[in-house]
């Protein structure tokens, strides 16, 4: 008969278990796969295994008992974590880890090891204690998530090099672009200047130059877009500045004075060109007209913003626009209409008191460009980009 | 009338090079000579001396002006331009150069420039202010 209070001394192992221990009931029933070996016999074989353990491996009771642990073992167990366990055995201490381990029938789990050493009151060791858990899903699945993770990390790493390659191109041809079209730019100037020399016929010439200046403003446009650092919007009172000083050197007039009363005002890029050979009309006509006979005089150019819309003011204190001029249908006239009507600009000729001041109002973004459209648009039809 | 000024220009587009000789007479001075590639115009800047050598960026052969310019910065009395479509291209020291003129450029702005340069050659310091297309280099050697 075991005494009452045998449960007790499980802690002592030199107490023979029994029906009674509650603890070696536990460990005999738990679903935790648990064995113990002794290293006291030769190669440490096993001397327990629960049913747990039995279930999990697929062996028999009598298949495993008096054997090395080691038949666990297969070709894909990491050679690190069996030189792991040996010296954990040989150094007496406890040790975890996650060992790939084989069924009776082949088929391989990862196995969550924890293994440690008895001791005796005396400090002998008497047993190793081993528990197993199946933890194939979770190291399968860290696989996949740290494969997927690299796989992913790849990816992106092949994707930022072919955008960062795209780029590179995209810049590089915008600059070869750029080059292009200023160098050629200035080719189209080079001709029209050096035919304009070879022509004697004073209208003729006119004409010419007139060709000269309109091509010139273009390129000013260009050199400007590309020289400030956003290539989105276009500052036309820098560009006003430009312009007025270029168009009024060029004139070959030393007695008409430029002043100049800029606000900054910037527009989308597309409207660069527009708004820039309207102004290049209006000034030429202004020098050409305003101020026969040499007269000296004084030229002012305003560019101011007003809301959504911005105003330029072209003021001469010369003889006035002769009637024949306003009212005439020449190409440079032809050309400020049509310029204005893409716009969406209005332009009133007023006398200056003297001469003759030019007021244009244009909205500034695209967008209030359409809404003040949506009534002009249909009457002028044809305002295409 | 002063003297004229002695120019070269390194300009590999004939165009482009046809209408500044055309500029530069016009403005009475004279064009010594000119050059398609960095190595031709260092060789003919040394041989014909000009006050003022006009500089593209990218020349013949994918020679580069920037050589040109190192290669002559050291010289006396010879001030350098740049005269390119590639201004923001060029460091900010100019690499020893006087100056840029960007392109495309209108007529009256190297017309300016000359006017500019034979005061800055012949009565420096330059009483006309600096002309709105000709960016001066932050050392300004013109002026010394």
């Amino acid at each position: 008969m075991e005494r009452d209070d045998a449960w007790h001394m499980t802690d002592d192992l030199m107490v023979e278990d029994g029906k009674g221990d509650p603890f070696a009931a536990a460990i005999r029933a738990t679903r935790m796969p648990m064995i113990v070996t002794d290293p006291r016999r030769d190669d440490n074989p096993i001397v327990f295994v629960n049913d747990a353990f039995l279930r999990l491996s697929g062996y028999e009771r009598a298949e495993v008992m008096g054997r090395n642990c080691r038949f666990l073992q297969g070709p894909d167990t990491d050679p690190n974590a069996i030189a792991q366990l040996r010296d954990a055995v040989s150094a007496r201490r406890d040790i975890a880890l996650d060992i790939q381990n084989y069924r009776k029938d082949g088929s391989p789990f990862w196995n969550a090891l924890y293994m440690s050493p008895v001791f005796t009151k005396a400090g002998d060791l008497h047993y190793f204690f081993a528990s197993q858990l199946d933890v194939t899903d979770r190291v399968d699945a860290q696989a996949r998530t740290q494969n997927e993770k690299e796989h992913f990390e790849r990816e992106v790493a092949k994707r930022t090099r072919e955008l960062s390659e795209a780029l590179a191109a995209k810049t590089m041809l915008v600059h070869e672009v750029d080059h292009r079209v200023k160098n050629n730019l200035q080719m189209v100037a080079s001709l029209l200047s050096m035919q304009t020399r070879s022509i004697v016929d004073p209208s003729a010439r006119d004409a010419m130059k007139s060709m000269l200046t309109r091509v010139e403003a273009l390129g000013t446009v260009h050199k400007r877009l590309y020289q400030s650092n956003d290539v989105e919007r276009f500052d036309v009172a820098e560009f006003a500045r430009e312009l007025a000083t270029d168009l009024v050197r060029g004139s070959g007039r030393t007695g008409i004075s430029l002043h100049l009363d800029l606000e900054p005002v910037e527009v989308p890029v597309e409207k660069a060109p527009p708004v820039a050979l309207m102004m290049n009309e209006l000034i030429t006509n202004a020098l050409k007209h305003a101020f026969p006979d040499n007269r000296p005089g004084r030229l002012s150019v305003t560019v101011q913003p007003d809301g959504r819309y911005f105003g330029i003011k072209i003021l001469d204190d010369g003889v006035g626009m002769p009637q024949e001029i306003v009212g005439a249908r020449s190409f440079g006239k032809r050309l400020i209409e049509s310029l204005a009507r893409q716009l969406n600009a209005s332009i009133a000729w007023q006398p200056g008191k003297p001469g003759t001041l030019i007021d244009i109002r244009l909205p500034r973004d695209s967008a209030a460009g359409k809404d003040m459209a949506s009534g002009t648009d249909s009457a002028t039809g044809k305002d295409g980009p | 009338m002063s003297e004229p000024l002695r120019v070269l220009i390194a300009e590999d587009e004939a165009l482009i090079l046809m209408q500044l000789e055309f500029l530069v007479e016009d403005a009475g001075h004279r064009v010594v000579g000119s050059a398609a590639t960095a190595e031709e115009a260092i060789r003919v800047a040394r041989e014909t001396r000009p006050d003022i050598v006009f500089v593209d960026l990218q020349l013949r052969g994918g020679s580069s002006g920037i050589d040109i310019v190192r290669a002559l910065r050291g010289e006396r009395a010879m001030t350098l331009i740049f005269l390119t479509a590639n201004a923001q291209h060029i460091a900010p020291d100019f690499e020893g150069a006087a100056g840029v003129i960007a392109k495309p450029f209108t007529e009256a702005v190297i017309s300016d420039t000359m006017s500019y340069l034979a005061e800055c050659v012949y009565r420096p310091p330059p009483g006309r202010p600096v002309p709105l297309g000709l960016q001066l280099a932050p050392a300004h050697p013109v002026a010394s």
